[in-house]
Formats: C-alpha cells, sequence, structure tokens
C-alpha cells in the first residue's frame, strides 16, 4: 500500500508540474491519476492530519469562506492543507493533499480545510472522516447539472451518515441548512445574523415551507432568498439559538459588524462588498474559533486575503473603477444586485451569461433573478453579453430596459469597452462562471495598459 | 370601445418557482399590456381557494418533487372545478412536472404515482433524465413555426391518441422515442419545455391571448403586431444553434 501511495503522490505531483507547464490551472486531471494509482490515498492522507479536518460546504461562497478559514489557522503557524483555486470534486481534494506530500508519502499538515462540491460529498466522505464540517447555504443552482436543492441535502445527509462524529457548524439562519442539526445526536453549532440589516439586501421571496414538516414557515425578518429568523408553525422548527451571534452590522463604508461567542464580542471592519460576505467571514472565524479556540489577529488575516477571480474584484481602468463579480444562480445575482443598489454613483452595468457545461446549459434561472431592480439604481450604460446576450436582452426588455437602451455583443472584448464608456463613475460587471475568466484577463489587460501609457 | 380585461391565475408560485416560470406571466402580461388591453395577475398560495370561473388563463409551472406532490394533492381536492374549466375552453399552460401530473401516471421520487387524470397521458420513468435545449415544429397558429425551449425531466410521456403541441426537431420531447412533444386538448396545452417558454416564443403566447380573448368576448380579435426584434433575436439563436438550414 506504502509504494502505491508514493508512487500516486509522485504522479500527482508530476502531472500538477506538467499542466502548470502548459498554463492551466485545471487540478482535476493529476487527482484523477492518482486515484487509479492509489484508490486509499486520501484515507491514508487524511489521517496524517495531526488536528482537524475541516470541510467547507453550501452553494454560494465556499471558496471564500474555506480559503479565509485557511489563512486564519495557517497565521496562527500551522500547516494547512487547503484547495485554494476552489477545485472541489474529489480528484481536486486529492491534489491539495499531494501538494503537502513529501516524496515518501508523508503529509506535514497540521489542518486541513477543504470546501467540497455538495454532490461530491459522499465519495469525499467515504474517504475522509472530517472533525467538522461548515454549511453555509443552500439555494437553486444549475438545476440541469445538479437538481433540485433536495437532492442536494440527500447528498450532504449520506454524506454525513458515513461520518457520525464529524461536528456541523451551520448558518442558523437558512432553514434549508439549519434542518441538518434537528433531529441527530450530533454536535451543532449556529452561526446566524440576529437583527434585520437593510431593506436594500431583501429580495422578492416567495414562499418558503419547512423541511421537516412541510408547513409554511413564517419570517420575524428575512435577511435575503430563504434565509432569516424563521419559524414553523407546523412542527415547531425555528432560527436555534445562536452559538455564534453576529449583530451591529453596518453596510455603507465596506463591512463593519461585531460577533459574540461565549461572553467574548469580536469586532470587524473590512473593506470588502456584500451583505453575504458577512456569512463567509463570521462562518470562516467561527470555525476556525472551534479549531483553535481563538485567532488573535483575525482583522489583519482578513485585510490581507486577496479575493479570488471575480469577487467583487475592483480594476482602475481610467477615471472608471471597474467592479468584476461572479454570480451563477438567482440567489448569487440577487445579492450581486443588492450590492450594485446599495452604490448610489452613476454606473454602468454589464451582464454576461454563457450556457458552457460548466456553467449550466440551461439559462431559465436568470429569469428569476430580480433584474427589474436595477431601474432604480442609476444605470447609464446597460451592457448584455456572453452566448446568451439575446435572451438577456430579451430578460432586460422586460425589466424595463428597451431595446435602444441596451448594448448586445457576443464578443467580451466590445462588451468592456462598451462598459467603461460615458459619463458613469463606476462599472458593474456581473458573469456567470466562464465568463468571469476572460473578463478578468481583458480587464487586467487594460488595467496594465492604461498604467503604461500613463 | 369598451376595454378588454384578461385575468391570469398564476398557481402556486410559492412551489412551483423553480425555472423562471416569471417570465411567463410578464410575457402573458405584457403583451396584453402593449396592445392596450388590461392584465390581470392573480398569484394564488397553496391554500387560497381557486374559482377557475372568474379566470381566462390559467398558468401551472414546474417545481421539484417535493413541492410537485404537495401541488398535486391540492389540485386533486379541485380536480372537478378544473376539468370543467379544462372541458370548457378555459385557456392553461402546464409546464415541466406539472405537465404530466395532468395525466393518469406521473412520476414522483422515481415512483410512478396517480395523477389527476384530466388528460389520458400516461408517464414512467426514463433510465436517464432528459435534459437540454428543445426545438419543436407546431401548427397551431395555422402556419408552421418552430418552439424553442430546454426540458430537464425523468418521466417519458405517451398522449394516446391526443394531439401533440408539435414534433421534436432537436431534444427528446415526450418521451424520446415517437418524435412528440407535449400535447394540446382543447385550450390546453402541457409540455415539457419548461420556465421562460413565452417570452421567446411570441407567437405561442399571442395563440394564448387569442384563445381567452375569443372565449371571453366571443369573436376574433386581431391582435396588434408588436416590435419583437429582441424576442425574434432569443429565438432564432436557439434554431440556429441546433437546426443547419
Amino acid at each position: 500500500m506504502k509504494f502505491r501511495l508514493i508512487l500516486a503522490v509522485w504522479a500527482c505531483k508530476l502531472a500538477i508540474f506538467a499542466s502548470r507547464l502548459l498554463g492551466k490551472n485545471g487540478s482535476s486531471m493529476p487527482g484523477q491519476i492518482a486515484l487509479k494509482i492509489c484508490p486509499k490515498l486520501l484515507t491514508l492522507l487524511s489521517s496524517q492530519v495531526k488536528r482537524d479536518v475541516i470541510v467547507v460546504c453550501g452553494t454560494n461562497g465556499k471558496t471564500t469562506t474555506n480559503n479565509l478559514l485557511a489563512a486564519m489557522i495557517a497565521s496562527q503557524g500551522h500547516q494547512v492543507v487547503c484547495n485554494t483555486l476552489g477545485a472541489n470534486m474529489i480528484w481536486g481534494v486529492c491534489c491539495a493533499f499531494c501538494e503537502k506530500t513529501n516524496l515518501f508519502g508523508k503529509l506535514s499538515a497540521d489542518f486541513a480545510c477543504l470546501e467540497v462540491d455538495e454532490a461530491s460529498t459522499v465519495k469525499v466522505f467515504a474517504h475522509i472522516k472530517p472533525d467538522l464540517m461548515v454549511v453555509s447555504n443552500l439555494f437553486q443552482d444549475q438545476l440541469d447539472r445538479y437538481g433540485a436543492v433536495d437532492l442536494t441535502l440527500d447528498y450532504l445527509r449520506r454524506a454525513l451518515s458515513l461520518s457520525p462524529d464529524t461536528k456541523l457548524l451551520l448558518n442558523a439562519d437558512d432553514p434549508l441548512v439549519a434542518q441538518l442539526g434537528e433531529k441527530t445526536e450530533r454536535i451543532c453549532y449556529y452561526m446566524g445574523v440576529d437583527e434585520k440589516v437593510s431593506e436594500e439586501t431583501g429580495e422578492n421571496n416567495e414562499g418558503q415551507f419547512c423541511g421537516l414538516c412541510g408547513s409554511r414557515l413564517s419570517y420575524e425578518y428575512y435577511h435575503y432568498s430563504q434565509l432569516g429568523k424563521f419559524s414553523c408553525s407546523g412542527c415547531g422548527f425555528h432560527r436555534h439559538e445562536l452559538d455564534f451571534r453576529v449583530h451591529t452590522v453596518t453596510l455603507s463604508d465596506g463591512l463593519n459588524f461585531s460577533l459574540d461567542h461565549q461572553g467574548q464580542t469580536a469586532v470587524f471592519d473590512v473593506n470588502y462588498r456584500g451583505f453575504y460576505n458577512v456569512y463567509n467571514i463570521a462562518l470562516s472565524y467561527s470555525a476556525a474559533v472551534l479549531a483553535l479556540g481563538s485567532v488573535p489577529n483575525y482583522q489583519a488575516v482578513l485585510s490581507a486575503y486577496k479575493p479570488q477571480v471575480g469577487r467583487m474584484e475592483s480594476f482602475s481602468i481610467g477615471e472608471k473603477t471597474v467592479i468584476l463579480n461572479l454570480a451563477k444562480n438567482p440567489a448569487g445575482f440577487n445579492q450581486a444586485l443588492a450590492t450594485v443598489l446599495g452604490d448610489k454613483r452613476k454606473k454602468n452595468v454589464l451582464i454576461g451569461v454563457n450556457d458552457n457545461p460548466s456553467d449550466g446549459q440551461d439559462i431559465s434561472w436568470f429569469w428569476s433573478v430580480d433584474f427589474e431592480r436595477l431601474q432604480d439604481a442609476s444605470v447609464q450604460n446597460l451592457v448584455v453579453t456572453g452566448f446568451r446576450a439575446d435572451e438577456l436582452m430579451l430578460r432586460m426588455k422586460y425589466a424595463g430596459f428597451s431595446e435602444e437602451k441596451q448594448v448586445k455583443t457576443k464578443d467580451l472584448k466590445e462588451a468592456v469597452a462598451a462598459l467603461v464608456i460615458g459619463e458613469a463613475e463606476v462599472c458593474y460587471a456581473l458573469v456567470n462562471y466562464t465568463v468571469v475568466f476572460t473578463m478578468q484577463e481583458i480587464l487586467k489587460a487594460m488595467e496594465g495598459g492604461a498604467e503604461h501609457g500613463a | 370601445m369598451e376595454r378588454k380585461t384578461i385575468r391570469i391565475g398564476h398557481l402556486f408560485p410559492e412551489l412551483l418557482n423553480m425555472y423562471g416560470d416569471k417570465g411567463n406571466i410578464l410575457a402573458l402580461k405584457n403583451r396584453l399590456v402593449w396592445r392596450g388591453i388590461d392584465a390581470e395577475v392573480v398569484t394564488f398560495g397553496i391554500e387560497d381557494e381557486i374559482d377557475f370561473s372568474t379566470l381566462d388563463i390559467v398558468l401551472l409551472g414546474g417545481g421539484a418533487d417535493r413541492e410537485q406532490e404537495m401541488v398535486c394533492k391540492q389540485l386533486m381536492s379541485m380536480k372537478q372545478a378544473l376539468s370543467n374549466y379544462i372541458e370548457d375552453g378555459g385557456v392553461m399552460l402546464a409546464l415541466c412536472g406539472s405537465y404530466p401530473m395532468l395525466g393518469k401516471t406521473f412520476q414522483l421520487q422515481n415512483e410512478t404515482v396517480s395523477g389527476l387524470g384530466i388528460l389520458e397521458i400516461e408517464t414512467e420513468k426514463t433510465e436517464k433524465r432528459h435534459i437540454g435545449d428543445c426545438i419543436v415544429q407546431t401548427d397551431i397558429t395555422g402556419s408552421e413555426l418552430l418552439l424553442v425551449g430546454f426540458e430537464n425531466h425523468g418521466g417519458k410521456t405517451r398522449i394516446g391518441e391526443l394531439k401533440p403541441l408539435g414534433t421534436v426537431r432537436h431534444g427528446f420531447g415526450n418521451n424520446g422515442e415517437d418524435g412528440s412533444c407535449g400535447v394540446i386538448y382543447k385550450n390546453l396545452i402541457g409540455t415539457y419545455l419548461h420556465g421562460p417558454l413565452l417570452p421567446k416564443n411570441p407567437a405561442l403566447t399571442d395563440y394564448l391571448l387569442s384563445c381567452a380573448l375569443k372565449r371571453k368576448y366571443g369573436e376574433d380579435i386581431a391582435l396588434m403586431p408588436l416590435a419583437d426584434r429582441a424576442e425574434e433575436e432569443a429565438h432564432d439563436y436557439i434554431v440556429k444553434r441546433f437546426i443547419k438550414e
């Protein structure tokens, strides 16, 4: 077995090296090779982690939450295995372990922080028994790939049944997530935002029904989508008491909030955009506190953190600020729109949607996004792009932007060029998965070009 | 001239909201309003009483299995009223999971269960889900035209003697075998094409509106042509992607 493990690690490292030479970040193929050679690879390597293995799941914000968590743990001088780039299927997890393993098959890591695609959890938990699993939210996402949310919940339940000792850190505000903590002996911790934050984060909420008994849930207040302070009149299921209680949230200038845990209050003041990042930050901090007891320098870690591609990523092009954001489902898009609405400057907005297999080929979801709200957002120019620009233009027509008010092009370069003209001070590009990478390159090149020209 | 009004009943969007069905309501409503006809959209929750006799168009969208089951149970209690509405020529569009639910049997959680039995159609399980873009040729408006949409279903539906909505030019349709897609019975259209079907198929939308106006006002009412550039471009993009002339 040892021989197979070593061979697999070598092969994986070599394949990672080779694919990087080819300029690819893809971390699935090397993991596939490694698992072929040594099917027990993950069991053998994860059992060498000296302290905790932590898994992060949730439809939106996995990468940010997991990377922040890994950074907080690493800041305390620990060695951490982490699938930083967001390759979150079983092969990506394999690669992350192999990279931290030496050529004799010995892993040097105190912790592992792994974001895992919900549909891959059953496969991963067959090998890895995490100490803690963080579940942040469950939203409808790429139905042609994942199916309905119920199916995702089913994956998580099956995965958890393979690992009875795994503790849970749950988003208490999400009734779909919080039901994982009901009817179980498992140790569960709850994090939630314990106040109504702002009108602007709310979208047109449709009813939510109790996952346990099927009755309609009632809400004292909503945060967004189905997140909020809920209770069920049918079975008594309600927003749990909070072990990690977020309060005093302000969104006007970056994010400010306080988090209470066991009588201690941590105060957060960061230059991030988007209310949903309160959840990402609070969950990563809470998980780090559960793992380490305390994280004294969390504020410095948060300030130093560089977001991944297109997470409200900012570029300076000429006089204008361009903000690039990845959004791939109604919840993500509605949250991005809330951020756009919170910015009172005159603005240009670009919406880009591709329908490649990795984006999801069914684009029905963008009819569920509340684009109507953009009418109140001082939008100067509206650009629609991506393979599905035609249907986006139609969607925006129904949202109150006539064809004449829109620029439509499937060429991403032309789209960016149309985004950065006019009187607007700030430009938002809200795009889905395969658009975001190309658009980031275009924006980087334009930013660089402008600097050279100056 | 008296102002005309069409009442559109949107059934249970809180449960049947999976695939952007909001787009269908937007299309029905706006294509009336743009022509100076009043449109009233009535949204029904699962506990609400529905008086079908006050409605001119009924939209039943697609939901996940758990939600579809709740809807089926509720509709069972008003089956006769719904059936009367359909027999009387009431306009109805049933999409995605709500389409086979109208039949004698349909699929829920991989099991065959009894449907509403309003249509003589039957649905059994597919081996593999039928997922992808779908293009259908239909003559319901009196001339040949193509409808575009997306399907994602685990059921194979046989419509027996009933008339299909059209024939499949790309994709699976009712069952992936006999080339039929959807069903049309009186003024009821059922199809697996889900979500925002009506915005990008304005001819189908106008057909439904014409049927509703005719039923309500007893005469053929010519619908004023609209500027449909965005509609046509969205439609043609999918047609050109899959059908080479």
